[in-house]
């Protein structure tokens, strides 16, 4: 039992519930240096973490409310740990980003940014059912208030869709979690009354939320499949896949820059997070019945959401739409249900995460030598007088559309091997989505660093402080392209694991039919 | 040192280049950036010599080295090694790339010396020549694929160089997209294999392929045509040919390296090094070699028609590298990677010696405004002339022998490949004819106004305008330089022409029939598993298909001299008489019109609709506005008993209590 | 004396407060009407009282008194305010709780 994960999970929020009696003066430094701390605990965690073992490492389990089986567990391994680090190091880089602002009533914009920070954080290390859908409803209560007090445009409707939206998935998530901790320690109507019965007895009961006690409780199919729709439901809203996106435009136009970077780039992550760390494990008859649907909207959401990417006018509408299409990818690789398929789905996570975030500091760099507008027809030849800049977007837009010596490239690679294994026509569909990400990526640097200087841009260079956001996040992009090993080899076995029960279901109806070549025509 | 040492050195003095160009730019002063890009590939190309010796040190059977430096990518099965394969194959490669480079790095030093972008162009060549070389000598399917993805990134930033061009940067889009067409084909055909053989290293693949297909298995044969999309994307082949004249935006310099000696061969060489897999599979090879021929007759014949004197050898590109798929999927490995050595040299020249005449005539291409120029520009024109001698494969020279090779080891598979190998003589004499009509259009004749004002020693200043659209144009970043530079006056410019010149006319010398087999015998190793390797044409045959192929080359110069010399004015009558066939040729066959409307509108169209209809209607409208619409209602029919009056209520509630009273009386009664 | 006979007439004295209630508009008269169902009530409770021989209903109606007083108290409060911002007295007229 150690206490460096809620160490990790409640630094920021401690920053900035400090920050808010401070002068104002204050908080920025304050809340940046708390993800700073997060950031040195993510990169220990990484360096410390051993690879061998599939088992969770740095546990924390305490008994919560031992009435209804839920427990305060929170664990590491290879399927969270860099997401741990993708959202510390986001983090950081948002803080600073908002940091060089100015905001009205700073305090609680900090404190907002901070209170996301430790709700996501608690979502990824959660390891208790309950505990993961509470941090997954908290996520959204500081982003509403950061889209509605601080964002721009109709940002009360949008974050009323948004809320609405999510609310909606995640309400359906509360029932879902609760009917498989009941059902799963007792599995017809009586006996469940008696379980819940049970709940107020002296000695506790024994119902139980633990993610390691519900996977080795088995539900019946049957079961298993409404509850897949209903956890189905609030992921799929997430990430957004098509077509529960309608909360994407309007949402992704409303809020500010710094915090549209971790609404993009991590957010959408808990979503696709949760299919591998909850329903595939717990619900694997359900994976396989609904495997086909899955991939459906997961190709539909690749060509759907590259072909509005590039008929799009707004630099952010293309960067949102494409991660439609990305996610879309991410939840192919899952709904493979292949092992190679899931550890590209973690490899596009993290590198997705990167690339989205660069994309959006750049595009608010863009904006700013634009004046003030994000319109790609009012863009044009900023590479003028700007080399570093221009090498830097070219750097992340070649990751973009995941060029082969990209980390995104790994990903995508193993996600399609990971698809082709038995689900080939879905795979060469989703490669069409390959081709059109090359399409609109190229566009959108074309159209903003190249052809002529348009008439309201002013080339200059980035600043320095622009340059520090952007350059870590270059590098590690760059240094993943070269060395993808590093988060391969450490998730390999959670991710393997969490894919096997479902995996080992997939394969064997699959081969039931004559196993050769053919059957793939 | 080992060959697996010198192979990583060939690859560490390229990119050292472009790294300490693109870092410290500011700080070079005049035209050292080129000299240091020049040197590291001089470097590169001494390391690449290296591994040669290292290699022959070896016995032939054991020249084939694996060095891999750490685990790329180790998961779920799949394995991937950041390793190399130095081979007779990979060394063959290596050297033609970095040897004919850095001839194109010294020349560009002076052609490129006026341009604001000087040391971001030798950043972008430095980082090309890195790409093509960890193409060839990538020791696996996927560390090919990384290389292959990198040589299209930089041929895209090369060819949208002057980007400020709409011109270049539509071009280098469109040479982008083809390009990740040609990914995808590669990652499938991986996958294919990778799922039969387990491996994705050549030596798994190859070893796996033959225990696990039965030659002509469907998986295979479809494994090879998804290559053969990658190949033929890379290599301009039909139908995915349509980016390679448009990449002439470029600087000339570009199109001398990436579209005439390296980037386009990657096809070939991918062809030539997955050879044990083609032959297993040999329907994918000979639809490889119809494509090959077919290709090389259409872009003879647009060739003959076209006017911007760069695109014409653009579509001669096209056409020779028909040749050498034709080459290679014929099972004439040496043959074809013979024509590829040559090519490079000649192709090359060529186009530095365009570089030189475009710049001459102040940035006009058209070679209906040139005329005469022999005088004024006499090393342009001698170099000029080798290299058309070379590609119309006149008598002795290099092209003479290597190209007659591949048909002659064509014609002698038989059957198919003879009709094949008649296509291919065809497009010999079309060769000839158009190599020569662009000698005498642009270097015989009268002299045009930018000629004799060379030959007083007038260079004509440039005109700073595209020159494909007339815009005007400054001549800052983004945009060409002020001055244009030509061979006669540029030294670094000459000796590269010179050299070549020689190359294009000697090199020929390797691989004469009967006598001289030092390519044949270098690549051996590397072919030892082929069941082809001893199916080379006799002697006799041979001889005879070099006799041929001379005579053809002299009567297509001979027709070249009666029509643009002679009588000049017959050309003209011929495209009066054959109006509808020039019509044809010059839109280059309706290609790129096929391609816009099959594939460009349609997905425009379908991104509109997807924001007008979709998102608007479906999303917006029925999933957001509906469901609002319906609880709206809801409340509305609800709201309806709310009447506010006081007296509705307590009617109600003295109803309500009757009832309950009512039930709880009968209930005990 | 059969108390039951007060039971009915209770139900009596009710019935025409009810409908008192619900017919009439003018909230005075409504409040009439209600101390007449209420007073009803507390015939009942009394009459009951003496039918079974027990002090709860005579004390409960005590507590019913209270009530009415307190309700009475609001309801003329009520008219009175209405008055005095020139209202019309009518309860038709007060609908300012329509949904």
């Amino acid at each position: 039992m150690t206490v460096h994960l809620s160490v990790v999970i409640f630094l920021p929020l401690a920053a900035a519930l400090i920050a808010l009696i401070l002068p104002r003066r204050l908080t920025a430094p304050l809340v940046f240096s708390a993800t700073l701390g997060v950031l040195g605990y993510a990169i220990a965690l990484i360096a410390d973490f051993d690879a061998a073992s599939g088992a969770l490492q740095y546990v924390t389990d305490a008994a919560w409310i031992s009435e209804l089986g839920v427990r305060y567990s929170l664990g590491v391994d290879g399927l969270n740990l860099f997401l741990i680090a993708l959202t510390a190091l986001l983090w950081v880089v948002a803080t600073f980003a908002a940091s060089l602002r100015t905001w009205e009533r700073p305090r609680l914009f900090f404190f907002h940014l901070a209170l996301a920070e430790t709700a996501v954080l608690g979502a990824f290390c959660a390891q208790d059912l309950i505990l993961f859908v509470v941090f997954f409803d908290l996520m959204l209560v500081p982003f509403y208030f950061l889209i509605g007090c601080w964002g721009d445009g109709q940002r009360v409707y949008a974050t009323t869709k948004f809320v609405i939206y999510t609310l909606v998935g995640s309400l359906l998530m509360l029932a879902g979690a609760v009917a498989i901790g009941v059902l799963s320690e007792a599995p017809d109507l009586p006996a469940a009354a008696q379980a819940l019965a049970g709940v107020s007895a002296p000695g506790g009961s024994r119902l139980s939320f633990s993610l390691a006690d519900l996977q080795a409780r088995t539900l019946p199919a049957g079961t298993q499949q409404w509850i897949f729709l209903l956890f189905a439901a609030a992921f799929l809203v997430k990430a957004p896949a098509f077509p529960f996106h309608g909360w994407m435009p309007d949402a992704y136009r409303a809020t500010p820059l710094p915090v549209l970077v971790l609404l993009s780039a991590v957010l959408s992550k808990v979503g696709v997070y949760g299919f591998l760390r909850v329903v595939l494990p717990i619900l694997p008859e359900a994976s396989l019945h609904f495997q086909d649907l899955m991939l459906v909207i997961a190709v539909v959401s690749i060509i759907y959401g590259s072909v509005l990417a590039f008929s799009q006018d707004e630099a952010r509408l293309v960067v949102g739409y494409s991660s439609i299409a990305q996610l879309g990818f991410i939840t192919l690789g899952i709904f493979s249900l292949d092992p190679k398929g899931a550890q590209g789905a973690v490899m596009q996570m993290v590198t997705h995460g990167l690339v989205t975030a660069a994309l959006f500091l750049i595009i608010a760099a863009l904006a700013l030598r634009a004046g003030g507008s994000e319109s790609l027809a009012r863009w044009g030849g900023t590479a003028l007088r700007a080399p570093v800049l221009a090498t830097l977007f070219l750097i992340v837009a070649l990751a973009t559309l995941a060029m082969p010596g990209s980390p995104n490239f790994v990903g995508e690679l193993l996600i399609l091997f990971g698809t082709f294994e038995d689900k080939l026509v879905y795979g060469i569909v989703a490669s069409v989505g390959v081709v059109l990400a090359a399409v609109y990526t190229i566009r959108l640097f074309q159209r903003a660093m190249h052809n002529r200087v348009a008439p309201d841009v002013e080339s200059r260079d980035l600043s320095l402080g622009e340059l520090a956001t952007l350059a870590p996040l270059v590098a590690v992009i760059v240094g993943l392209g070269a060395y993808p090993q590093l988060v391969l080899k450490r998730s390999e076995q959670a991710t393997t694991a969490r894919v096997e029960q479902a995996s080992k279901l997939a394969h064997r109806t699959a081969r039931t039919a004559a196993f050769n070549i053919d059957r793939r025509w | 040192m080992s060959a697996g040492s010198y192979g990583w050195l060939v690859l560490a003095f390229p990119l050292g280049g472009a790294l300490l160009i693109a870092l410290g730019w500011r700080l070079l002063p005049g035209r050292s950036a080129g000299w240091i890009a020049s040197g590291a590939i001089f470097g590169s190309f001494l390391s690449a010599i290296g591994a040669l010796f290292a290699l022959l040190e070896r016995e032939p059977e054991a020249r084939a080295v694996t060095s891999t430096w750490f685990s790329y990518a180790q998961t779920a099965g799949l394995s991937v090694d950041m390793g190399l394969l130095i081979d007779p194959l990979s060394v063959f490669m290596a050297l033609v790339v970095s040897g004919v480079s850095l001839l194109i790095h010294i020349y560009s030093v002076a052609y490129m010396a006026s341009d604001r972008g000087y040391a971001r162009y030798f950043a972008y060549l430095n980082l090309f020549v890195f790409s093509m070389l960890l193409l060839v000598l990538a020791g696996n399917l996927i560390l090919l694929t990384v290389g292959w993805a990198f040589v299209g990134a930089a041929s895209y930033l090369l060819i949208s160089f002057w980007y400020r061009r709409k011109t270049a940067t539509a071009a280098g889009m469109k040479a982008f997209v083809i390009n990740v067409i040609g990914d995808v084909g590669l990652v499938i055909a991986t996958f294919l294999l990778f799922s039969e053989t387990g491996a994705v290293d050549y030596a798994g693949v190859f070893d796996g392929a033959a225990k696990v297909f039965e030659p002509g298995d469907t998986t295979l044969v479809i494994a090879c045509l998804l290559l053969l999309v990658g190949a033929f994307a890379k290599s301009a082949q039909l139908p995915l040919h349509t980016w390679l004249p448009d990449a002439m935006e470029g600087p000339t310099p570009v199109s001398a390296l990436i579209h005439a000696a390296t980037m386009v061969t990657a096809g070939v060489y991918l062809i030539a090094r997955t050879h044990p897999l083609f032959e297993l599979a040999p329907t994918a090879a000979d639809v490889a070699a119809i494509v090959g021929t077919l290709t090389l007759l259409f872009a003879a014949t647009v060739a003959l028609v076209a006017t911007d004197l760069k695109r014409i050898i653009a579509y001669s590109t096209i056409s020779q590298i028909g040749y050498m798929v034709l080459g290679v999927s014929a099972f004439a490995y040496s043959a074809g990677l013979f024509h590829l050595m040559t090519h490079a040299f000649f192709k090359a020249l060529l186009f530095m010696a365009a570089g030189s005449v475009i710049a001459a005539m102040a940035g006009r291409q058209s070679i209906d405004a040139m005329g005469g120029l022999r005088v004024a520009m006499p090393l342009t024109f001698a170099t000029f002339t080798a290299g058309a001698l070379a590609l119309a494969g006149a008598p002795l020279t290099s092209g003479f022998f290597s190209k007659d090779e591949v048909i002659a080891a064509t014609l002698d598979r038989g059957g198919l490949y003879t009709v094949l190998a008649i296509g291919a003589y065809v497009g010999a004499l079309l060769t000839a004819l158009y190599a020569f009509r662009i000698v005498f259009r642009v270097f015989l004749g009268e002299p045009v106004v930018e000629a004799r004002s060379l030959a007083r020693g007038q260079l004509a200043p440039s005109r700073h305008e595209n020159p494909a659209t007339g815009e005007q144009e400054d001549t800052d970043v983004g945009f060409p330089g002020p001055e244009h530079h030509i061979a006669e006056r540029e030294r670094s410019m000459a000796a590269p022409m010179g050299a070549l010149a020689l190359l294009a006319l000697l090199a020929g010398l390797l691989g004469v029939p009967a006598v001289t087999h030092v390519v044949d015998r270098f690549l051996e190793p590397t072919f030892a598993d082929s069941q082809y390797i001893d199916q080379t044409p006799s002697d006799g045959a041979a001889y005879l298909g070099l006799a041929i192929g001379g005579a053809l080359s002299l009567v297509g110069i001979a027709a070249a001299y009666l029509l643009y010399v002679r009588r000049p004015a017959l050309p003209l009558v011929l495209r009066a008489r054959f109006a509808r066939t020039h019509r044809l040729l010059s839109s280059r066959w309706y290609f790129d019109e096929l391609f816009d409307r099959l594939l460009v509108r349609p997905t425009v169209a379908a991104g509109r609709f997807g924001n007008a209809v979709v998102e608007r209607f479906l999303v917006q409208g029925a999933l957001v506005d509906g469901t609002s619409a319906v609880v709206r209602a809801g409340s509305s029919a609800a709201r309806a008993a709310q009447t506010g009056q006081v007296r509705a209520y307590a009617f109600l509630l003295i109803l309500g209590v009757s009832a309950l009273v009512l039930y709880f009386l009968s209930g005990s009664v | 004396m059969d108390a039951s006979w007060f039971v009915v007439l209770s139900a009596f004295i009710f019935c025409i407060g009810a409908a008192g209630v619900l017919t009439r508009r003018n909230p005075l008269v409504i409040l009439l009407c209600l101390e007449l169902m209420l007073n009803a009530g507390n015939l009942a409770l009394v009459s009951f009282s003496r039918m079974h021989g027990s002090l709860d209903g005579q004390i409960f109606a005590l507590i019913v008194m209270v009530v009415a007083a307190c309700e009475v108290v609001i309801g003329l409060g009520l008219i009175v305010a209405m008055h005095r911002r020139r209202l019309r007295i009518d309860v038709d007229e007060m609908a300012q709780l329509r949904g």
